[in-house]
């Protein structure tokens, strides 16, 4: 479908194409492809406050954001035309995706399609938070972590563990919700931990490359006896809402007194009074909610590398850090001690001393549909 | 005679170019029905039926087996059934009356009404459902309105099967309401006033006079209707529960987030055959209806 929007993006392109000439004569003008499939809370961060900084920083040159969320597979569409072009040796159109994982294509990351960040290319690499280790092709600029958020005018003791949190929700019936596992992640992260809770609370046990089918089931069955005890007692008895938003917005709305959230997503509703200010967040102690990082990646084929590499560099740095816990309430990609000590101090609860993760793909895949198959339904079993 | 035989031919060449327009005409969109849709629609109908084995590829219905035999899967498709045959009954019913209010009332009310009635067709899915939940949701303004007037106890349908059949009947209204009242315009006022001279009452005039000569109307406002809600998606997905799902729910999901396209292809298929067998219903009553 042709929208308006494009309709006019197509103008605006082509009378940019035309002045083109004139501005080449004028200045040597280079556009960074920037690929961002995140919510427009993401969108906004990088086209409000890391392009002014990157246009400042790099007098000439600028960036165009491309958003992919929602359309096909997303940046995924993009990886794969960039391999493409690899093999044809033409220009892939993209020079930095915000947010990507190299692990697809498959082989993409063996026919070096990827910059590996090292030390000497990238300036702050050493900074980085050592929760955020993954693959060299991966650079973490920001994370966040599923929280549990609740009305404080209502809770007077927030849960500080697993048991305390089913027992609260138990004696509140009703008044406790998370989202659908697939809808979002605050409610995938809340199953994840009853997965974890019927499992030792050893995240350790579910790898990317260790999926076991039958594994699977016995783990999970284990985690759906946690989950269909609590089933009754959730809101609408087992009415879960489709996503992280309908989730928030229950809570808005006085429907319930405490839910999963994702941390950034809560620090944004309270300040911008979506959240009543009475919301409280709270991390379990016995064992943290899941989080992760998001991962900028490059590919090698990039038309303007170094220009690329250089806004990785800017990704990394002091005031766009800043700007990723005060504007967007993420968690900085650095290390918490590299910030501005009154940015810390007023962050000290939620400051993760872990993050556990859980893989996406197979493991995920079977949590899902094992959720759906054996919490969800109504039928008495 | 000459002249009689020429006219003949005249009129045989003009109907044959009469004829050759026609089909020119339906060309196109024929063409982009088969490239877009009929031809990828056969391709995936085939590939379920294909199962490979350690030895090749063999025909059999095993997918299909599977299906029926995932108490799940059956789960989601009885309720997408009687999700959908409720809310088509119920858009059916209310959009008759409105309709035979519009033929026959008179006064500003009527414009009211029908402007009221097609209104929903400008609302998109999305806004409705997100409109709705704010309205019908816990807390929403109609809790508070009937607090206000001291009724508690209010239920939410949010979440609930209840949820996605408001939804429905909403968004569903306009089109019956648009075929029944074209259909109900054919009804000549001498039936119905000669009717009335013989002492037929309302419900007889009803049942004896409109209806007959509406069932045709009525039978393409239904099968538009109950294609349109067993293949919907964002209604159930925003406003109905977690489980059991409608059918587009379904399938969506089996192959975005459980990355399984072929189970969901199969699910395709047993949804595009339950819209076909309502088709083929609606298509032979058209038939008769014309002998």
């Amino acid at each position: 479908m042709i929208g308006r929007r494009n309709v006019l993006a197509g103008f605006a392109a082509g009378s940019a194409a035309l002045a083109a000439p004139a501005l080449v004569r004028a200045q040597a003008r280079t556009t960074l492809d920037v690929y961002i499939d995140g919510d427009t809370n993401i969108q906004d961060l990088w086209n409000n406050l890391v392009k002014p900084a990157f246009e400042r920083a790099n007098p000439g040159n600028t960036f165009r954001v491309t958003v992919t969320r929602g359309v096909g597979s997303g940046n995924r569409l993009i990886a794969e035309r960039a391999l493409a072009a690899m093999d044809t040796k033409s220009d892939p159109r993209v020079d930095f995706f915000e947010e990507y994982d190299p692990r697809h294509p498959a082989d993409s990351i063996a026919k070096g399609l990827w910059v590996e960040f090292t030390r000497d290319r990238i300036a702050g690499l050493a900074n980085l938070n050592p929760l955020s280790a993954d693959l060299p092709q991966r650079l973490p600029y920001r994370g966040s972590q599923v929280l549990i958020a609740y009305d404080g005018a209502k809770v007077k003791e927030a849960p500080k563990s697993w048991a305390e949190l089913v027992a609260w929700a138990k004696r509140n019936p009703g008044r406790f919700t998370y989202g659908r596992p697939d809808r979002g992640g605050s409610g995938r992260n809340f199953v994840v931990r009853a997965v974890h809770e019927a499992n030792g609370r050893d995240p350790g046990l579910f790898r990317a490359d260790n999926f076991d089918a039958k594994l699977a089931e016995e783990r999970f069955g284990r985690a759906w006896e946690v989950l269909r005890d609590l089933h009754p007692h959730t809101y609408g008895q087992g009415a879960y809402p489709a996503g992280n938003t309908p989730a928030l917005q229950l809570l808005a709305q006085g429907a319930v007194d405490m839910i999963a959230v994702w941390s950034d997503q809560a620090i944004q509703a309270i300040g911008q009074g979506v959240l009543p200010p009475t919301t409280k967040l709270v991390q379990l102690q016995d064992l943290g909610l899941c989080g992760g990082f998001a991962y900028s990646a490059i590919p090698t084929n990039a038309k303007n590398l170094d220009m690329a590499l250089k806004l990785a560099e800017l990704s990394l740095s002091t005031p766009i850090q800043t700007a990723i816990v005060k504007e967007i309430g993420g968690f900085p990609g650095i290390d918490w001690k590299h910030l501005p000590a009154d940015l810390r101090e007023a962050y000290i609860d939620i400051i993760p001393l872990s993050i556990p993760t859980f893989p996406s793909g197979e493991w995920n895949n079977a949590m899902n549909d094992g959720w759906y198959r054996s919490v969800a339904t109504n039928v008495a079993r | 005679m000459t002249i009689a035989l020429g006219r003949t031919r005249a009129r045989v060449r003009a109907r044959w170019a009469e004829t050759a327009t026609g089909y020119a005409l339906v060309a196109l969109p024929l063409a982009v029905l088969c490239v877009l849709v009929l031809m990828p629609a056969s391709v995936a109908v085939v590939e379920t039926v294909i199962v490979t084995g350690p030895d090749g590829p063999r025909l059999s219905l095993d997918h299909y087996t599977a299906f029926f035999a995932d108490p799940f899967a059956r789960r989601n498709l009885i309720y997408s059934l009687i999700q959908t045959a409720a809310s088509t009954a119920t858009v059916l019913a209310i959009a008759l009356a409105i309709a035979v209010y519009l033929r026959f009332g008179t006064g500003r009310a009527v414009r009211v009404v029908h402007a009221l009635a097609l209104f929903p067709l400008f609302v998109p899915a999305i806004i409705a459902a997100y409109a709705l939940i704010r309205f019908l949701g816990p807390n929403g303004l109609f809790q508070m309105l009937l607090e206000r007037v001291g009724i508690g106890g209010y239920a939410s349908p949010y979440l609930t099967p209840l949820g996605p059949f408001i939804g429905f009947v909403w968004e569903g209204l306009p089109l019956p309401v648009l075929v029944l009242t074209a259909g109900l315009a054919q009804v000549s006022d001498h039936a119905i006033e000669a009717a009335r001279d013989l002492g037929a009452g309302g419900v007889r005039i009803f049942r004896e006079i409109l209806l007959p000569q509406v069932t045709r109307s009525l039978l393409i406002a239904c099968s538009l209707v109950f294609l349109g809600i067993f293949g919907s998606y964002t209604i159930p997905y925003m406003m109905g529960p977690a489980a059991p799902e409608m059918m587009g729910v379904f399938m969506q999901r089996t192959y975005d987030q459980l990355q399984r396209p072929q189970d969901a292809q199969v699910q395709a298929v047993v949804s595009f055959l339950v819209c076909a067998l309502v088709s083929v219903a609606y298509v032979r009553l058209i038939l008769k209806e014309r002998r």
